[in-house]
């Protein structure tokens, strides 16, 4: 709850911070503040589960821990921005602001009790993605990107509201606990306006976390926004939208698994039958980053569809070793790709990282660390992550989802080693990158957490 | 049994790695050796002991739990080590063994100037196969399992400068890949029936089932798939020969003595869930067999010293699992020991001739090397009776073993079994005899370079060779005398499993003399073998034709043989011949093509699908539409 | 019938056939103007329903300023030629077709559930009043109407971002 109402007022604070003449206050500003809001997260840790405003948000440890997740990352990428030193076009007061503000999406629907704190939450968090998709003003891609966003993501949003309406015409209720009380009585399991509500709803979440056949926008957006920002959107809206997901369905929704579980399973099966095939053709190593962010959306919606008592557990976990190895890779392909830039414009693709070991041992090895964790190789964090999905699919009996699952991660090991391979066996001449203290750190952080939940994820377990 | 002195074990390989691993460049080279073969010296000592006192406190299988690693809702995976007779066993190999090929690296590795990245990597791989012979649970099992796979990923493309080692390290990476996946899933289906992974949870709740229940068959069917992966059996073989790209040493340690017989490991530790499934023990004891019979006729006609002990590796991989797949789980383990001794020792002898001869591989460039090299050829030729089966050497005893009980079991299953035997024994003989008999074939200024090896090299051969020389008497069959002492350590491992499938482990009823009559025919086979071997490359002095048949060894061919060789080449080589060709290109095309094939399906599906990604808006918004028509149609109105 | 009853299905009437028109006028600006009609019908809902402070506010903010500033970007970008050539037959047929199954798939969703009945006496009338809805407003939905306020900050933010003029680029 804090950190909403903290994140923002510290907006605004950036967003006046930009009239200042020197530009360099921003980046350490808006670094104090998240780590202020971080702490303001834990006042209300242990403190049991909390409603606040009149039943509109809820608190509980796992939901703060999803916060802090969120805000980690955030920190994590800001660290990287910096400063938006090398773009004389970038405005970094409004980009920070927007930041900002967008972490208060996030964490509404994390925690939310309530479908208009919901609605509200994903929509701050989409304008945001919008506008900052579109950020890179001179870049026509950018600005294409942007608008595809922003018309696909306007028609999802009317499909949300639409399955919102219907719920609350069904239910007579907003709240989740208001709408399980319906689920649960005899009239509301069988309630066909009730269903096509529940799907209509569903549907506008899964576009917003990219699953299949709702993944359209995803390569594309992604591919066209400036790296930084698609750090930002894989990360963060990805993390705070399957919070939001498992809420609805296990909150107000367990009562009538037996309904939507197989819709859900099939979209499953076809997320990562799709993120990881398609990514395998990819020659953009950002391309296939947005293709492999399509098919974590498919392991954790496998988590989803399971809805055992572990799964939220499961999601966080995965999350958290998800959202650190992609922003370690996005840190290193930044660098590269403005070191290898060609025409001006930064050169995404694996030929970039040919021969990146000779020359930057240390950037190579945190690109490795980073695929074998998304890759889910043994003592990485993202071994353990696939483990507990996987493990709760077992628990459900969904063995067949568990094969497919199983079968389409050994095709991601193919395109995960590509740049590995790239990087160690191919000859290139990448000179020596200069690599920036503060960003060297957040490499090395990255890194460092992916290593460590990887060898002892239940030290993890321990901190919650 | 302290818990500070069983995490020595495989912390030393760990530490060694460290050092060696972050100091490379900067650790000075004389003690870069020194430090990784110290790592595996001490953890062999420390094994040692754990044995000792193993035994002096009565055998009793323990647990030591080290720390709680993960809690899962109800599933709990600590970290812990069980000790018991078959982790002492392979841990007596893994370290053993480790230890005599780290002290042979640093002479066989000297002059590569990647000789700190080698130890380290090499110490890496003792590391995660000790994790996996000691881990007290699936999981554990399976990191290690992963980690020795990645180690040899490193290590097969360890010069990784030829693009053909690069493509050999990326195929064994992908094939074991797949059996990972089987291996990956049967632990999620152990999780969804029992509840737990930990070896002695999982056993005692599986005595419950009955023989045949289909959940185990799937269980042990999967295991199964990850041990067709790593120890290289139809259709998952093709990547161990390519291996052979890696350094001698690493083919010695990781692909025959250890990482290979890892399957096996796995399938014993499990032995009351194979116990229970008949089904999937018949399916074993074919792709075994099969195995046997493939690897070996194509090792008849290769030419690379260490193809043909590669095929030969995959075969005799064969035999474990033939051994497996008749429930003769002791004799199994007898053959990865004894193999473990044979193998390594032929290796290291492969790599001494390869140092001598300038890194020469092919044999019809070699010949008349045992006056040039002659601990290497004693040695060489140890471990070549041993691989063949002639008493008194350690190979005789445990294939005869498994032969034996493939008799009780099924007689055609003998049959093919002595028929590989007399492959092997030709084989080998061939390869002996091509390398050091007859006249030396290389050029003038490898004969001027041959010298033999230094004594970092020979003393590891030497130990090898006295142990495959008398490694055979720790399991001595009872119709000789001897008393089966490896057996009757073994025998409380088959607790569980005698419970649930009790006839399977009725003590044998073939007669004494029917044993003596199987020895007999093993051993005949095998001296026939060697002596046909002998004829044709000794007496005759025939050498294989070079791949560019010349003219002049053609008509030499010709010239030199008489009519019973023609005879015998058009009845008796050229079908052979034929046969193996075609069986190779079997293995390396067919099998590629159904592996790789799936590779290149992926791509193409993956081309058609990108196809859908057309950028254009309103097309995106027309196919989500659609998706929602078909999710509302069949949710609300079919169902 | 009574007369609520039957203002309701001409306004309904009203409102389905304008929104038709909507989509149906092939000139972007008749378009706009079907669309103001669909809001004062709705607006006609609203007050049927005894909300007059959202009636209200649906004439000021859509029908008034929302509309005019389409009408004035239509304008603005010259859109007064339809665009034909955008859209095939084809992909009109396909969006007929897909719309048509939507609308048969929730009418039988429709006809397949129970629509909960209500007492008409037990009715409070004033919960659409100004002072219900504020009282509502501004105690149980204080969090989201005053987290609105950050989403139309980023919106602007973002306006004001994207918008600015560029060193360089012409004045208008």
């Amino acid at each position: 709850m804090y950190p909403i109402i903290l994140l923002s007022v510290l907006g605004i604070v950036v967003l006046f911070l930009g009239f200042m003449k020197s530009k360099n206050i921003l980046l350490p500003a808006t670094l104090l503040f998240l780590a202020l809001a971080l702490g303001s997260n834990f006042i209300d840790w242990n403190q049991g589960p909390l409603l606040y405003f009149y039943g509109m948000f809820s608190v509980t440890n796992l939901t703060l821990a999803f916060n802090a997740i969120v805000l980690i990352s955030a920190f994590l990428i800001v660290a990287m921005t910096r400063g938006f030193q090398d773009d004389e076009e970038a405005q970094p007061a409004e980009y920070y602001g927007i930041m900002l503000f967008s972490l208060v999406g996030a964490i509404m629907i994390i925690g939310y009790e309530h479908l208009i704190i919901f609605f509200v939450g994903i929509e701050i968090l989409s304008v945001a993605m919008y506008i900052l998709t579109g950020s890179d003003k001179r870049n026509l891609r950018s600005n294409e990107a942007s608008l595809k966003y922003f018309l696909m993501g306007a028609f999802a949003t009317g499909i949300m509201l639409f399955g919102i309406a219907l719920l609350y015409g069904a239910t007579g209720a907003f709240s989740l606990t208001g709408i399980r009380g319906f689920v649960s009585t005899a009239a509301g399991a069988q309630s066909y306006i009730l269903y096509a509500g529940l799907l209509l709803l569903l549907i506008g979440m899964l576009f917003k976390v990219s699953a299949a056949p709702f993944h359209f926008w995803t390569p594309d957006v992604y591919d066209g926004a400036p790296s930084i920002f698609t750090t930002f959107m894989s990360t963060i809206v990805k993390t705070a939208g399957f919070a939001a997901i498992f809420r609805l369905l296990s909150h107000s929704f367990a009562g009538i698994y037996d309904f939507w579980y197989i819709t859900l399973a099939v979209i499953t099966v076809l997320t990562l039958f799709v993120g990881n095939v398609v990514a395998v053709y990819q020659d953009s190593f950002k391309r296939m980053m947005a293709y492999s962010s399509i098919s974590h959306a498919g392991y954790l919606l496998i988590a989803l569809t399971a809805l055992t008592a572990q799964t939220e557990r499961s999601i966080l976990f995965y999350s958290m070793a998800y959202s650190v190895a992609t922003i370690s890779a996005f840190g290193v392909l930044m660098l590269i790709a403005k070191e290898k830039s060609l025409d001006g414009r930064p050169n995404e693709s694996y030929d970039a990282f040919n021969g990146l070991a000779k020359q930057n041992p240390l950037l190579a090895f945190v690109l490795t660390v980073s695929m074998l964790s998304l890759a889910g190789i043994p003592l990485t964090a993202g071994f353990w992550g696939k483990f507990f999905v996987f493990s709760s699919a077992a628990d459900r009996g969904l063995i067949w989802m568990l094969v497919v699952a199983v079968l389409m991660s050994a095709v991601g090991i193919y395109y995960y080693f590509r740049v590995v391979i790239a990087s160690y066996m191919k000859e290139g001449n990448t000179g020596k990158i200069r690599v920036a203290p503060f960003y060297q750190i957040v490499l090395v952080a990255a890194t460092v957490i992916t290593i460590l939940f990887g060898l002892a994820p239940g030290f993890f377990e321990q901190l919650l | 049994m302290s818990a500070s002195l069983l995490i020595l074990i495989p912390l030393l390989p760990l530490i060694g790695f460290l050092i060696n691993g972050i100091g490379f460049r900067r650790v000075p080279k004389g003690a870069v050796g020194v430090i990784g073969s110290l790592a595996a010296l001490g953890s062999f000592a420390v094994s040692v002991a754990v044995l000792s006192a193993f035994k002096a406190a009565g055998s009793e299988p323990q647990v030591v739990s080290l720390f709680d690693w993960i809690t899962v809702g109800n599933l709990n995976i600590p970290f812990s080590f069980q000790i018991d007779q078959l982790s002492l066993l392979m841990l007596m190999i893994v370290t053993g063994v480790g230890s005599l090929i780290h002290i042979y690296s640093i002479g066989y590795m000297k002059h590569d100037e990647g000789f700190g990245k080698f130890f380290a990597f090499l110490n890496l791989f003792l590391f995660f196969m000790l994790l996996l012979v000691m881990g007290s649970n699936y999981v554990i099992m399976f990191i290690g399992w992963e980690g020795v796979g990645l180690c040899s990923y490193l290590l097969i493309g360890f010069w990784n400068t030829n693009t053909n080692y690069n493509n050999a390290a990326r195929k064994a990476f992908i094939m074991n890949r797949i059996g990972d996946l089987g291996f990956l899933l049967g632990i999620f289906t152990i999780i969804a029936t029992f509840g737990s992974v930990e070896y002695t949870e999982v056993f005692s709740q599986a005595t419950g089932l009955s023989i045949g229940d289909p959940v185990v068959v799937t269980i042990t069917l999967l295991l199964f798939v990850g041990a067709m992966g790593k120890s290289a059996q139809i259709p998952l073989f093709t990547w161990l020969p390519d291996a052979m790209a890696g350094p001698t040493p690493v083919s010695a340690l990781i692909h025959a003595a250890t990482m290979v017989t890892a399957g096996i490991y796995m399938v014993i530790r499990s032995n009351v869930l194979y116990s229970l499934a008949p089904f999937t023990l018949e399916v074993i004891s074919i792709v075994g067999i099969a195995t046997v019979l493939l690897a070996a006729s194509i090792g008849l006609l290769q030419n690379d010293i260490k193809k043909v002990l590669a095929y030969s590796t995959v075969s005799q991989l064969g035999y474990m699992f033939v051994a497996l797949g008749v429930m003769a789980y002791s004799a199994s383990m007898f053959h990865v020991i004894t193999h473990a001794f044979f193998k390594a020792l032929l290796f290291l002898g492969a790599g001494s001739v390869i140092h001598a001869m300038s890194d020469e591989q092919d044999i019809r460039s070699m010949g008349g090397l045992r006056k040039k090299l002659p601990i290497t050829f004693l040695t060489f030729l140890i471990g070549t009776i041993a691989i063949a089966g002639i008493p008194p050497f350690a190979g005789f005893f445990s294939k005869d073993e498994i032969l034996a009980h493939a008799y009780e079991h099924n007689k055609l299953l003998w049959a093919l079994g002595v028929l590989g035997s007399l492959m092997t024994s030709f084989y080998m003989f061939r390869l002996l005899f091509l390398t050091f008999f007859g006249q030396f074939r290389g050029t003038h200024e490898q004969e001027h370079h041959l010298h033999e090896s230094p004594a970092a090299m020979t003393i590891p051969l030497v130990i090898l060779a006295i142990f495959s020389a008398v490694g055979g008497f720790m399991g001595v069959p009872e119709a000789l005398g001897g008393t089966h002492q490896l057996a009757e350590f073994m025998s409380p491992l088959y607790e569980g499993a005698r419970q649930v499938n009790p006839e399977a482990f009725a003590a044998t009823t073939l007669s004494h003399s029917e044993e003596f009559m199987l020895m007999g025919i093993s051993v005949a086979a095998a001296l026939i073998a060697a002596i046909a071997a002998y004829v044709m490359y000794v007496s005759r002095n025939s050498v294989p034709a070079p791949d560019t048949a010349e003219r002049s060894s053609l008509e030499r061919l010709v010239y030199n043989k008489y009519y019973v060789d023609e005879l015998y080449n058009g009845v008796f080589v050229k079908p052979i011949a034929g046969l193996s060709n075609l069986l190779y290109s079997f293995g390396e095309f067919f099998i590629d093509l159904i592996v790789l094939g799936t590779g290149r399906l992926v791509k193409g599906v993956s081309g058609q699908l990108r196809q859908t990604q057309t950028g254009s808006v309103g097309y995106y918004i027309f196919a989500m539409v659609v998706g929602i028509v078909a999710i509302l149609f069949w949710n609300l109105l079919i169902r | 019938m009574n007369p609520t009853l039957s203002i309701f299905y001409f306004l309904s009437f009203l409102t389905v056939l304008s929104a038709l028109m909507v989509v149906f006028s092939r000139s972007p600006i008749h378009s706009v103007l079907y669309l103001i009609l669909t809001f004062f019908c709705l607006t006609g809902h609203y007050i049927l329903l005894n909300a007059q402070f959202l009636a209200a506010v649906n004439i000021i903010v859509y029908a008034g300023a929302i509309m005019v500033l389409f009408l004035f970007v239509i304008m603005f970008l010259n859109m007064k030629k339809e665009d034909e050539e955008a859209k095939t037959n084809l992909t009109k047929i396909a969006a007929m077709i897909v719309a048509g199954t939507l609308f048969v798939i929730l009418f039988g969703a429709y006809r397949k559930s129970i629509i909960g009945a209500y007492n008409p006496y037990e009715y409070n009338s004033q919960v659409g009043m100004v002072e219900s809805l504020g009282a509502v407003l501004f105690r149980d939905y204080l969090l989201p109407f005053e987290l609105a306020s950050v989403l139309f900050l980023i919106a602007m933010t973002g306006a004001v971002m994207l918008g600015r003029r560029e060193v360089g680029e012409r004045h208008f």
